[in-house]
């Protein structure tokens, strides 16, 4: 489960995040929607420790992310945007490294589940750095499940692979529907349709929606046009 | 701890397996070969004139031949601890893995430790073709090693914290230059100043750090400085590393 309260993040004068609350129930899939620039990445580091929030609380299965940061961070598997990694080192070396950083036990099997999962066992002993994007999301993917994390947060997880490669990814974070919390930021708004239980538009850091797929009669384009473009922000849910 | 030992296992692997390892290592071997080649001439031409010092002593702390390849191989082997990972963006992974500052910073230190072992143990093979041609003076050898060894605890850790505060791994291999370069340069005041300024210069001086171990006298108060200079740098690099979630 993850619960945002009144969180904020400042850059200098600049309101990233501007008094943000919401909850992602246990094994509930939230797509977290917004236009570039809306506060979509910074929300996500701050979840994962990455950054500390200049105001609110983040709680992670019940744990205090900010003041608890590494015990709550055990509980979470990360996809970070564009999905950096070591270019010398081949697949598989990089989730044991990533293995062994989590504290996962049985490693070898570990390694195996999550090439397996994300669909990159055929490159296990390809090194990273002359991936194509696709692989690289999934080697990042990987990363994620290494630990069986009870929860995963995704940063624009699907940017850069091909049609098939979404549809395979989109069935697997179906599977995961009741079993993990998922958390995927997106501006692919089909993404959302095809996979999340509800949606959370932010704008200029503020929430302007909280709603699932079906709830609205228009469709989620042009909820998402109204409340992303001209006209100023207003709280609804 | 364990988190930091798989760091400082990455940290190692990534390094081993870079070329900048093999050139900067060959650079290394080829420029101190020369240094001890032309001090082994010396000596031997000049025997009355020596006195008591050898090439070996000479080597480790007769001159600044010593430390002025030291000045620029530092930087270069430091500048990629973590400023690298700063420009590829795998920072954001490595801070997201349940582990704490303190392990990142201790782990890229204890793979820079082991960096710097691996430049002088080749070096061995000095002492060795000495002995070969004449008597070594295996005491004041060993503690020259000594002397090296925390000498480079000192670089070692300077290097690693100009990494974690510099956005780039060209500015941070600048910085460690400057720091580096103007405390070595400092150190010279021993054999420029009187009085008090004097004794300041000596104990921040490598030289004379490198001159006492070289002549086989190891100077705790050498050592202090080092494992201070060490430890301070190193917990400045823990808070800065901490301090970066609120940039």
């Amino acid at each position: 489960m993850i619960e945002v309260e009144a969180l904020s993040r400042r850059y200098g004068r600049r309101f990233a995040v501007n008094d943000l609350s919401f909850r992602v129930e246990p094994g509930e899939i939230v797509g977290f929607l917004g236009p570039n620039g809306a506060g979509k990445t910074t929300t996500l580091r701050m979840l994962t420790g990455y950054l500390a929030p200049t105001s609110g609380d983040i709680r992670i299965d019940g744990i205090d992310a900010v003041s608890d940061s590494i015990r709550a961070r055990a509980r979470l598997g990360y996809m970070p945007e564009g999905v950096p990694l070591y270019g010398e080192m081949r697949v598989h070396e990089y989730l044991r490294h990533r293995g062994a950083l989590k504290n996962v036990a049985k490693l070898t099997e570990a390694v195996d589940r999550s090439l397996q999962l994300a669909g990159v066992a055929d490159a296990r002993n390809r090194i990273l750095g002359q991936l194509s994007k696709g692989y690289r999301q999934r080697v990042g993917l990987a990363d994620a499940l290494i630990a069986d994390p009870p929860i995963l947060i995704l940063d624009e997880p699907t940017s850069g692979l091909d049609p098939n490669q979404v549809r395979q990814f989109r069935e697997l974070v179906r599977s995961f529907h009741g079993e993990k919390t998922v958390l995927l930021s997106t501006h692919i708004l089909s993404e959302v349709e095809a996979v999340c239980d509800r949606v959370i538009i932010i704008r200029e850091g503020k929430k302007v929606a909280d709603l699932a797929p079906g709830d609205s009669e228009t469709s989620l384009e042009e909820v998402f046009a109204e409340l992303t473009t001209a006209g100023p922000s207003e709280a609804s849910s | 701890m364990s988190s930091a030992w798989v760091v400082m296992k990455r940290e190692l692997g990534s390094f081993f397996v870079s070329p900048l390892a093999y050139v900067v290592l060959t650079a290394w071997l080829v420029w101190n070969g020369v240094v001890f080649w032309v001090l082994t001439e010396f000596y031997s031409r000049n025997a009355v004139s020596s006195g008591a010092s050898t090439p070996l002593s000479g080597f480790f702390g007769g001159s600044a031949l010593f430390f002025i390849p030291l000045l620029v191989f530092v930087p270069v082997l430091t500048m990629r601890l973590v400023a690298a990972e700063k420009q590829s963006g795998t920072i954001e992974t490595l801070l997201t893995a349940p582990i704490s500052a303190t392990s990142v910073v201790l782990g890229k230190y204890g793979a820079s430790l082991v960096i710097w072992c691996s430049l002088w143990v080749p070096t061995l093979i000095y002492a060795w073709i000495m002995s070969q041609h004449g008597s070594v003076d295996w005491g004041a050898t060993t503690a020259s090693y000594f002397g090296v060894f925390w000498l480079g605890a000192y670089f070692m850790a300077v290097g690693l914290l100009m990494s974690v505060v510099a956005p780039t791994q060209i500015i941070a291999a600048v910085l460690a230059f400057v720091t580096l370069g103007v405390l070595f340069t400092v150190g010279i005041g021993e054999f420029v100043l009187d009085g008090t300024a004097r004794e300041v210069c000596g104990y921040l001086s490598m030289w004379g750090h490198m001159q006492s171990f070289s002549k086989g006298v190891v100077d705790t108060r050498h050592l202090v400085f080092d494992i201070s200079v060490a430890v301070f740098a190193i917990g400045v690099s823990i808070g800065a590393l901490k301090a970066r979630r609120h940039g």
